[in-house]
C-alpha cells in the first residue's frame, strides 16, 4: 500500500527535476524543492478537507496590475505568468487579479492619465484593490501621480522598473519592489567573446522618448568598447532604412538593440516587433537586453526574465496580503540577471556549446529525436528491431530452406548417380565383353603380323591393313570405356543442348553386349532429322538404359524370337516436344500396378529396389518433361519419355 | 592344298573374325569365316579334314547349339570354343559335348595353335578310324554265309569240332573256311579275330 504513493512521488520528483534543472540551473536542489512543494500541497489538501466550515466566508482579496504598455506585449505576458504563478489563492482565501493596460507609448499625456484614473476609480469602486502592481515605468509614474486620489493607502508594488529611474524618483515607503537594470555591457562583452572577429558594434534605437532614453544610455556606455570595436548608431531611422543598412553589414559586425516603439517614420510597434525585423534583415548576430526578445531571432544576452520579475512581485504581493508592512520587507537591491540564449541562434552563428557558460539558460534547444518523441522513438526502434528480427529469421529460414533444397538436390543427384552405378554394375559383364572383343581382335592381328614378319617376304600391304584394323579396334574399345566412364561419373548436373539420336547411339553401344548376352535384340529407330534436347545428356541416357533394361527383363524367357525384340524409337509428336518410346512385347504391366509404377520402392522384381523408375521420373521432371507408362495395343509395355526440344544450335542447323 | 585341313571360324564380330582368319593364314592354315551359326549351316561343308573355331555367344543360335546340331547331323569336325566370358557352366557343357578346348578371348597364339593341332590330330584320328571301319565292313561283306557262320563260332569261342558238328560239315572244311575268312578279314590270329568282331559290334551299335 505504501509503495504506490512513493513511486508516484519519485516519478514526480524525477519529472519535475528534469524540468527544473532544464529551465533554471542555479536553484536549490530540485529534489528538495519538489519535496517541499509536495509537502505544502499535501498540507493544503489536508487543510482544504478540514477547514472549509471555518474559512468559508473569508472575503476575496483584490490585486490590480497596471501595465505600462499594451495588452499584447510579450513582456506583459511573461510578467503576468510569473505573478499568477506566485500569488497564492485558495477557496479559503481567494485572491482576484485584475489587469489594466496604459498602452504607452501609443497613448500618454495628462488628459489621458486623468481619463484612465477616472475610469479606474469608477471601475474598481466595487472591488477596491488590496495591492496594486505597477508594471513598467509609465505605470509607476501614473500611479505615483494618481494614487492619492485613485487608491489611497493601498500599497504599491513596482515591477520592471530600471534602477536609474527609481533613483530619480523619491518613492514613498509603501511603494516597494525590486529594481531592474537592463544589461548592455555584459551582453556585448559576451558577444565579443563569441565573435572575436567582430570589428564593429552596431547599436539600433528608435524615436520614441523611451527609445531616446535607451539611445542616450547606450551612447554613454558604448564608449568603453570604442577601443576594441567601432561603435555605430542607427538611431531613429525608418525601419526600411535600418533593414537596408543591416543587409549591408559584413561578417565583422555585431548588433545590439533594445528595439524600439517608434521608428524614424513615426510607425508604432513593439520592441519585439522591431527586433524581429532587425534580426531578419541582419546577416550578423543580434543581441538585446530583454528576455522577451528570445525567439525573435536574437542570440540572447544577460537578461532579466519578465517572468522572474512577475514572480518577485508576486512574492511581495503575497507578503503584503498576509499583512506584512511594506517597509518591513527585506528585498534584494536589484533583480538578478542571467545569460539567456536561443539555442538555434547559437547553432546559426556557429557558437560552440562549450563556449556557453554553464549557468546560461538555453531556450529552444531542439530536443533530440529521442527526447522529443520518446515513446514514438522507442516504439519505432522496437518495431525496427522486431522487423529486423523478423527479416533475419526469414533470411535464416530462407537459407535453411535453400540448404535443404540443395541437400535434396544433392541427394537426388547422388541417387541418380547411385542408380547409374547399379546400371553399370548390371552391364559390367556385357560391357567387358564388348571391350574384350576388340582387344581380342587386336591381339590376333598382332600375332598374325608377327607370323607374317617371321615368314619374310614383302607383305607390307597386309601389315598396313592389320595396323589400320588394330587402330580401329583400339578406338572402338576406348569409345566404350568413355561411354561407361561418362555413365559412372559423378558429374555436376548440367544443362546443355544435345542431339537425341546420338544419345540413342551411345545407349546402343552400352547395351549391345547385354543384348547379346541375353540373346535378344534391341531395335533403335532414330528420328529422320536431328532432334535437340536441352539438359543433362548422361541423365537422359540413364533413363533410356533403365527403361530398356526393364523391357529386356520383361521379355526374358520368352521363346518366341519375334517377341524378344525391344523397340526404342524417337518420335517427334509436336513442335516443341519429342517422345522417345521404349516398347517390349512381354507380359505388360498389371493394371493395378500402373498408378504406382513410378513410386519409390515399388518393384515387381524379386531383387528390384524400386528406384529405377522413380529416379527416371525425377530426371524427366527436372527436364520439364513427362514420363508415361501404358500397356501397348498388341501386348507388352510401352514407356514414353516426353521432352521439350531445344532450338538447333546454328552449327548443326547451318549446312557445312 | 586342296586336300589339307580347312578351319571354320564362326564369330559374329567381323573384326575379330578377320583377325583370326589372318592369323590362321599366316600360320599356314586354310580357314573360312562365318558371321553366324546359320551362315555356317547354310554353306555346303566340303569333305575335308579340319576343325571349327566357334564363338559361344552369338545372335541367333549360339555356338553350343551349333555344336549340338552338328553332332546330330553326324558331323564329327572337332570344335574349339572361343568365349569372351569365363563361364564355367558353358565350358563344362562344351567339353562334355566333346569340344577340344575352350579358349577365352583375347586368344593367345600358342594356345590357339596347340588347340588347333590337337583338333586336327583328333580329326585325322577320327578319319582314320572311320576309314578302318569302312574297310572292315567292306571286308566283312566279302564273307560267304558259311564263312560268316564259322566267324561267329570262332568269335563265340567254339572249337572247330563244335562248329563242324553245328554246320554238319567236316572239321577240315571248317579249318579251311576259317583260314579263308581270316585271310579276307586280314586277321593273323583268333585273338585278332575277336578284336575285329568287337569293333564290328561297336560299328553296328553306333
Amino acid at each position: 500500500m505504501t509503495d504506490a504513493p512513493m513511486a508516484l512521488v519519485c516519478a514526480h520528483i524525477r519529472a519535475t527535476g528534469i524540468t527544473a534543472s532544464y529551465a533554471r540551473r542555479p536553484a536549490t536542489s530540485p529534489g528538495r524543492l519538489v519535496g517541499a512543494r509536495i509537502a505544502a500541497f499535501l498540507l493544503a489538501m489536508l487543510l482544504a478537507v478540514l477547514a472549509p466550515p471555518l474559512l468559508a466566508d473569508a472575503p476575496s482579496r483584490n490585486v490590480l496590475v497596471i501595465y505600462a504598455n499594451g495588452r499584447l506585449l510579450p513582456a506583459n505576458f511573461q510578467a503576468d505568468g510569473g505573478l499568477r504563478e506566485t500569488i497564492r489563492t485558495s477557496s479559503a482565501r481567494p485572491v482576484s487579479i485584475f489587469d489594466e493596460f496604459l498602452d504607452a507609448p501609443n497613448f500618454g499625456g495628462d488628459a489621458y492619465a486623468e481619463i484612465i484614473a477616472n475610469y479606474l476609480r469608477e471601475k474598481y469602486a466595487s472591488r477596491p484593490p488590496d495591492v496594486v502592481v505597477a508594471a513598467g515605468s509609465e505605470a509607476l509614474s501614473f500611479l505615483l501621480q494618481q494614487r492619492s486620489t485613485l487608491f489611497p493607502g493601498v500599497p504599491l508594488v513596482h515591477l520592471a522598473i530600471p534602477l536609474p529611474l527609481l533613483r530619480s524618483m523619491h518613492l514613498p515607503r509603501d511603494v516597494v519592489g525590486v529594481p531592474v537594470e537592463y544589461d548592455f555591457s555584459l551582453t556585448v562583452e559576451q558577444a565579443l567573446r563569441w565573435h572575436p572577429q567582430a570589428r564593429r558594434l552596431v547599436l539600433i534605437t528608435g524615436a520614441s522618448p523611451w527609445d531616446r532614453e535607451w539611445e542616450a544610455r547606450l551612447r554613454r556606455e558604448a564608449t568603453r568598447f570604442s577601443g576594441r570595436v567601432t561603435v555605430e548608431f542607427l538611431a531613429g531611422l525608418p525601419t526600411d532604412a535600418v533593414r537596408r543598412r543591416l543587409q549591408e553589414l559584413a561578417g565583422d559586425a555585431v548588433v545590439f538593440t533594445p528595439g524600439y516603439f517608434v521608428d524614424g517614420d513615426g510607425h508604432h510597434g513593439t520592441p519585439r516587433q522591431s527586433v524581429e525585423a532587425i534580426a531578419a534583415a541582419a546577416a550578423v548576430p543580434v543581441y538585446g537586453p530583454f528576455s522577451s526578445f528570445i525567439g525573435s531571432g536574437v542570440v540572447g544576452g544577460y537578461l532579466h526574465t519578465f517572468k522572474d520579475m512577475g514572480r518577485q512581485a508576486g512574492g511581495i504581493v503575497n507578503a503584503l496580503l498576509a499583512g506584512s508592512a511594506p517597509a518591513s520587507l527585506q528585498l534584494p537591491a536589484l533583480m538578478p540577471n542571467s545569460l539567456q540564449v536561443d539555442w538555434r541562434q547559437l547553432r546559426r552563428w556557429g557558437i560552440n556549446a562549450d563556449a556557453v557558460p554553464d549557468d546560461a539558460v538555453i531556450d529552444f534547444r531542439q530536443p533530440s529525436l529521442l527526447e522529443r518523441y520518446r515513446a514514438e522513438t522507442i516504439a519505432a526502434i522496437v518495431a525496427l528491431l522486431l522487423q529486423a528480427g523478423l527479416i533475419a529469421s526469414l533470411l535464416f529460414e530462407r537459407r535453411r530452406r535453400r540448404r535443404a533444397e540443395a541437400a535434396v538436390h544433392l541427394q537426388r543427384h547422388e541417387l541418380a548417380h547411385a542408380s547409374r552405378l547399379a546400371i553399370a554394375g548390371e552391364l559390367t559383364g556385357a560391357i567387358a565383353h564388348e571391350i574384350n572383343q576388340p582387344l581380342a581382335a587386336i591381339l590376333s592381328n598382332a600375332d598374325a603380323a608377327d607370323l607374317m614378319l617371321e615368314s619374310g617376304g614383302d607383305r607390307s600391304n597386309e601389315l598396313r591393313q592389320i595396323l589400320t584394323d588394330i587402330r580401329r579396334d583400339d578406338l572402338r574399345a576406348s569409345a566404350i570405356i568413355q561411354r561407361l566412364r561418362a555413365l559412372l561419373s559423378r558429374h555436376q548436373a548440367e544443362r546443355q543442348a544435345f542431339e537425341l539420336n546420338a544419345v540413342l547411339d551411345d545407349v546402343a553401344s552400352l547395351l549391345r553386349g547385354e543384348a547379346r548376352r541375353r540373346q535378344l535384340r534391341i531395335a533403335f529407330k532414330h528420328a529422320m532429322k536431328p532432334v535437340m534436347v536441352a539438359g543433362d545428356r548422361i541423365q537422359i541416357e540413364q533413363v533410356l538404359i533403365n527403361l530398356i533394361l526393364n523391357a529386356m527383363d520383361a521379355v526374358v524367357g520368352i521363346a518366341d524370337d519375334r517377341r524378344t525384340t525391344v523397340v526404342v524409337a524417337v518420335e517427334q509428336i509436336a513442335d516443341g516436344m519429342v517422345v522417345v518410346s521404349v516398347r517390349d512385347r512381354g507380359p505388360g504391366i498389371a493394371v493395378e500396378h500402373l498408378p504406382k509404377i513410378f513410386d519409390s520402392f515399388f518393384s515387381t522384381k524379386r531383387d528390384g529396389m524400386g528406384l529405377g523408375l522413380s529416379i527416371a521420373r525425377t530426371i524427366v521432371d527436372a527436364h520439364a518433361g513427362r514420363i508415361v507408362a501404358e500397356n501397348a495395343a498388341g501386348g507388352g509395355a510401352r514407356f514414353q519419355v516426353e521432352l521439350p526440344t531445344a532450338r538447333l544450335p546454328l552449327l548443326t542447323a547451318a549446312p557445312a | 592344298m586342296n586336300g589339307g585341313p580347312l578351319i571354320h571360324v564362326v564369330d559374329d564380330d567381323q573384326s575379330l573374325r578377320t583377325a583370326l582368319l589372318r592369323l590362321l593364314a599366316a600360320a599356314g592354315f586354310e580357314a573360312r569365316g562365318y558371321a553366324s551359326s546359320g551362315d555356317f549351316l547354310l554353306q555346303p561343308l566340303p569333305e575335308r579334314p579340319g576343325c571349327l573355331l566357334l564363338d559361344v555367344r552369338m545372335p541367333g543360335p549360339s555356338g553350343l547349339e551349333l555344336q549340338a546340331a552338328l553332332q546330330r547331323q553326324g558331323c564329327a569336325l572337332p570344335v574349339i570354343f572361343l568365349t569372351g566370358y569365363a563361364d564355367v557352366s558353358s565350358s563344362v557343357r562344351a567339353l562334355k559335348a566333346g569340344a577340344v578346348d575352350f579358349l577365352s578371348k583375347p586368344i593367345e597364339r600358342k594356345a590357339l595353335l596347340e588347340a588347333l593341332h590337337r583338333a586336327l590330330e583328333r580329326d585325322a584320328r577320327q578319319r582314320r578310324a572311320r576309314a578302318d571301319a569302312v574297310q572292315l565292313r567292306a571286308r566283312f561283306a566279302t564273307l560267304s554265309v558259311r564263312e560268316r557262320t564259322v566267324f561267329d563260332g570262332v568269335v563265340a569261342g567254339q572249337l572247330n569240332k563244335q562248329i563242324a558238328d553245328e554246320l554238319a560239315i567236316g572239321e577240315r572244311t571248317v579249318k579251311s573256311l576259317r583260314s579263308q575268312l581270316m585271310a579276307k578279314l586280314g586277321a593273323g590270329s583268333a585273338a585278332e579275330l575277336g578284336r575285329l568282331a568287337e569293333r564290328l559290334r561297336q560299328l553296328s551299335d553306333a
